[in-house]
């Protein structure tokens, strides 16, 4: 039964690949797509309801196409200026209307544009917490979605504890404001890294994911973790990247959202603008903790 | 290593003068009751706002933004009902309000109190009317307090936060989305 679906299922992914891909110009995916591997988006600073959001929202639906992944990261200032029904339509029902369609699951953060009341919005998937950890079915991943807008002792012991019982191979955190970022306008939280970096390291963090500087940043791991800003999904700050020791990869001309696959000890990314270009890829191999 | 941190603030208090200890004691214990006139004062909120938070105020999980709004209008306008002569320093009384200044400096003082004030002014909410038992504005975003403010301040019940508005420290009911109490220029 399920053998006999499969080749009707793949050709309606594909039509609706080459439909998209046609529409909206090449997007080719570089990423393994590997049998059994976790895959997930990451987008941050989506909120705006803007014209940029949606064609964001196409590519990733045009990506999940050809590279199936039913997990969305949410980086925060997922709804900005308002909260009302209408906000929540035009700013994440809409944009993203195909992903949510296909059982696609968000899981937000909060960003300081965002009401801490999100947090009761099903669709993302916070159970009503500020702060929560989940993990897919499949691989051994376990992710760690943080309020760093108020980083209280509560949530600093919580996460002291999840961390510690994890037994996760990999370890991601992600939340708002970055504690490495080379934005003008915003760069590192460095009252934030004080008290989050000792957890991270202590407890053999892998990958940490932050938006709130608009543009796109891969940072030279600091302490064997590696750094991301993802905060272009539908906001933009045009050259707001001032490259600094910390950056290994940055973007800031277009907008952008970034594609992961966890395959054992590995972890491949790619980040793709909104005009369908790759802005940059690679791979990262999990230290075995000793 | 960590004995000889624990130890050392009673060797400094042994080795002081009397009436130093004198001083110091009395302003422990001042201290001591501020705090817990604090602790009572934010608690009979919190239970004030148990007490409404019921039928359609209850905030619940759901795929529908428009019953969080509602319910979240519904527990406010139930709390301002109940504390319709709700006035500034209600909370934070002048006593309170001395405390967590001198709680507050030592966060806003050289390289660290620098890095502190650029987190809470960082996209900072712009200027605004703010008034006890009023909502907070829908489009405006909210401070981002550091871990080192929130560490160095009385923990709070479930559901209220520590939050600024320029150099005012306001207490947020973020549950209903209210302005609570406030301090004028807690952070000047």
């Amino acid at each position: 039964m399920r053998v006999g679906r499969r080749p009707n299922r793949t050709l309606m992914l594909l039509t609706v690949a080459l439909a998209l891909t046609t529409a909206l110009g090449a997007q080719t995916i570089t990423l393994p797509n590997q049998k059994n591997s976790v895959h997930f988006a990451v987008i941050g600073d989506t909120g705006s309801g803007s014209a940029q959001q949606y064609r964001i929202g196409e590519r990733l639906a045009a990506a999940r196409a050809v590279f199936p992944y039913d997990i969305v990261l949410m980086l925060g200032d997922n709804i900005y200026g308002g909260s009302d029904a209408r906000d929540f339509a035009d700013k994440f029902e809409k944009p993203y209307k195909s992903l949510l369609d296909g059982s696609v699951k968000f899981y937000a953060s909060l960003g300081n544009h965002d009401n801490t009341n999100e947090r009761l919005y099903k669709p993302f998937n916070m159970n009503g917490e500020r702060y929560y950890t989940f993990k897919p079915s499949n691989g051994s991943v376990r992710f760690f979605a943080l309020d760093s807008n108020y980083m209280d002792r509560a949530q600093l012991a919580w996460l002291d504890k999840e961390l510690a019982n994890s037994g996760s191979d990999w370890k991601i955190c992600y939340f708002h404001h970055p504690i490495y970022s080379s934005g003008k306008t915003h760069g590192s939280d460095l009252r934030l890294r004080t008290q989050l970096e000792p957890l991270f390291i202590k407890y053999g963090v892998n990958v940490v994911l932050a938006g709130h500087d608009h543009f796109y940043e891969r940072i030279k791991p600091q302490h064997g973790i590696q750094y991301f800003v993802s905060g272009a999904g539908g906001q933009l700050r045009p050259g707001d990247v001032r490259r600094s020791d910390l950056t290994e990869k940055a973007f800031d001309t277009g907008y952008h959202f970034i594609l992961f696959e966890i395959a054992g000890d590995t972890l491949f990314f790619q980040a793709i603008s909104d005009q369908g270009q790759t802005v940059d890829s690679g791979a990262i191999t999990r230290l075995k903790q000793t | 290593m960590r004995a000889s941190f624990a130890i050392a603030p009673v060797l400094i208090v042994l080795v002081l003068p009397a009436p130093t200890r004198a001083v110091q004691s009395a302003s422990v214990n001042s201290d001591a009751s501020v705090l817990a006139a604090f602790d009572q004062r934010v608690k009979a909120y919190a239970d004030l706002r148990d007490k409404v938070d019921h039928g359609q105020a209850a905030l619940k999980e759901t795929r529908d933004p428009a019953k969080i709004a509602a319910a979240q209008d519904v527990l406010a306008a139930r709390i301002r009902t109940a504390r319709a002569g709700a006035k500034p320093g209600d909370i934070f009384s002048p006593d309170i309000q001395r405390m967590f200044h001198r709680l507050l400096q030592p966060e806003l003082k050289g390289k660290k109190g620098a890095e502190t004030k650029a987190a809470i002014k960082d996209e900072a909410p712009g200027a605004m009317t703010l008034k006890v038992n009023t909502r907070y504005p829908e489009k405006a975003p909210l401070s981002t307090v550091p871990p080192n403010v929130l560490a160095s301040l009385p923990k709070l019940p479930e559901g209220l936060e520590y939050r600024f508005v320029s150099t005012h420290l306001i207490l947020l009911d973020g549950r209903a989305n209210l302005i609570v109490d406030l301090i004028p220029n807690a952070i000047a």
